[in-house]
């Protein structure tokens, strides 16, 4: 029976009026975002969950950035509409969980109120507008390009903002994930005392010279509260045991000129993980959210379509074009080698999940690992400083170097240590 | 013979010494210091954001971890720790970062006797 099913589907396949290959015939399981389909048994279900993620392309005759600025983003918005998309998927989760999904016509408030955050007006937290501006504390002006490690920068910084999701962005820098950092930006509360012995009066005195301070004391459930908390008394103070829902990013750099092959098996197992949300990058100058892999293909969503941009608050409008019917294909070599991992983990045990995952991951994949992780922070590391809304000043480390000599005759040599 | 920040811009240390040269050096740098790594530290050559490094060639410890090292050569750009920053072997692939630079020397070293590490952020996108 099973094999009439497949030679009729082949027939099919093959004969019939092919609309579309967003997957191909195979029996090789599909990773899209955390779940595993086959396409021969679940297509359905497949393409109704790549359509209900939020697509985000190119808008055009958008309110003008800061007023002057640009009112489309054609040809230079692409990485910034791929992390909206990577953030966004977070939020459904976040909000509405991983088994939701969108039909047309659908009246749910939660799902609105987290597409109003994304459409183009500057008074939606995670707009192009946003964005754009806040990639200025980034050293990008308004309308160049951004790399995976921007928008990851840049969101980190708007998130804090979002008091409905209370979400926390932890950027993962040098390849190197530290769960103690995760642990102290996500569950305040555990690592106030810790913090507290760390002295880190200087970053409490930075804050409320900052002029961002008195925003930070209104948005008590920002990422900077462990230290916020203590300094001021708000109304509604929230509780700083839970926590706080996690989007990790992992940016990374896997070859110079192109991805090397050494990391393709590592990013299929990155991808794989429950808690994955995604890869940003890119082919060259291309930025896509990556979605999942099947067989040694990656599956994405394109923002290179340029759309007029929709008025969601409107009651006329629709949000059809923010789904997209059908995914898309490219060879996991044709990646660029400049990325971002994304994950999600509401919870604790979520966040204990994928740190074993990684571990695991760590120990199979022998001499071609992607990242590393550590339980602590390197001694010769800066202290850790969670995002405070101020731009961070320039690195300081307690392990000082250089002797300056050179070490004898003729030799120009950088002595270290 | 010093050489202008220009000429290091331009060409990259094995273009502009020759392999003898270069194999010489490295002999006489380890026979002189057996426990220090000789590495080449260069930028890469499309690299747009992080500034150019005073020195190419570094005498390390060979116990120092990559990470130490990477931690090193990022303070001596002076840049924000939220820049993206990656040290990558042989023109290839980023390292483990808890292994020594003794292991990567084993491992990854040079015919001419040197490491070669080429440092880059990311790339940008954008486009129709």
């Amino acid at each position: 029976m099973d094999l009439f099913d497949r030679v009729d589907a082949t027939l099919t396949y093959e004969c019939g009026p092919l609309a579309y290959d967003d997957f191909p015939r195979t029996e090789l399981p599909v990773y899209l975002l955390g779940e595993v389909y086959s396409v021969i048994h679940d297509l359905d279900e497949l393409r109704h969950d790549v359509k209900s993620r939020l697509w985000l392309t190119y808008r055009k005759n958008f309110p003008s950035i800061g007023g002057t600025g640009p009112t489309s983003d054609a040809g230079w918005g692409c990485m910034l509409r791929c992390g909206q998309m990577m953030l966004a998927h977070a939020l459904i989760l976040r909000h509405l969980g991983r088994s939701w999904r969108w039909d047309e016509g659908t009246s749910d408030e939660k799902y609105k109120r987290i597409l109003r955050m994304f459409q183009d007006k500057k008074s939606s937290y995670y707009s192009i507008q946003q964005i754009a501006s806040m990639g200025v504390s980034e050293g990008k002006a308004v309308g160049q390009w951004f790399g995976p490690n921007t928008i990851a920068q840049v969101l980190k910084k708007l998130v804090v903002y979002d008091e409905w999701s209370s979400l926390v962005i932890h950027v993962a820098m040098d390849n190197t994930v530290i769960e103690e950092d995760i642990r102290c930006l996500c569950k305040p509360a555990e690592y106030q005392d810790r913090l507290d012995r760390k002295e880190i009066h200087g970053m409490k005195k930075q804050m409320s010279n900052s002029p961002g301070a008195q925003l930070i004391d209104c948005c008590n459930e920002c990422a900077s509260s462990n230290v916020n908390s203590s300094i001021s008394v708000h109304k509604k103070e929230v509780d700083i045991t839970k926590w706080k829902p996690l989007l990790l990013v992992i940016p990374l750099r896997l070859g110079l000129t192109e991805t090397n092959a050494v990391y393709v098996e590592s990013l299929k197992c990155c991808l794989s993980f429950r808690q994955s949300v995604g890869l940003i990058g890119g082919k060259p100058n291309h930025a896509h959210w990556f979605i999942g892999y099947v067989g040694d293909e990656l599956i994405f969503l394109d923002p290179h379509l340029t759309q007029n941009a929709v008025d969601i608050d409107d009651p006329d409008s629709t949000d059809t074009s923010f789904h997209c019917d059908h995914s898309s294909r490219m060879k996991i070599l044709e990646l660029d080698p400049s990325v971002a991992l994304g994950y999600f983990c509401e919870s604790e045990a979520d966040f204990d999940d994928l740190c074993l995952s990684i571990r695991k991951f760590i120990m199979c994949s022998g001499g071609t690992v992607m990242f590393e992780m550590c339980k602590t922070r390197p001694l010769h590391w800066p202290p850790y400083e969670p995002h405070t809304k101020k731009p961070s000043g320039v690195n300081t480390s307690e392990f000082t170097l250089v002797e300056r000599a050179s070490c004898g005759s003729d030799e120009d040599f950088e002595l270290v240590g | 013979m010093p050489e202008s920040k220009e000429n290091k811009a331009s060409k990259t240390f094995k273009q502009r010494k020759s392999f003898a040269t270069r194999k010489e050096e490295a002999g006489g740098i380890r026979g002189k210091f057996p426990m220090k790594v000789p590495v080449i530290v260069e930028r890469y050559y499309k690299e747009q954001h992080l500034p150019l490094l005073d020195k190419t060639k570094f005498l390390v410890p060979q116990e120092l971890s990559m990470s130490q090292f990477a931690t090193i050569i990022r303070n001596r750009m002076t840049m924000s720790s939220n820049q993206a920053f990656y040290l990558l072997i042989n023109n290839k692939s980023i390292s483990s970062m808890s292994v020594t630079l003794a292991e990567v020397y084993q491992g990854e070293k040079d015919e001419d006797g040197f490491l070669y590490m080429t440092y880059a952020s990311q790339e940008m996108f954008g486009g129709c």
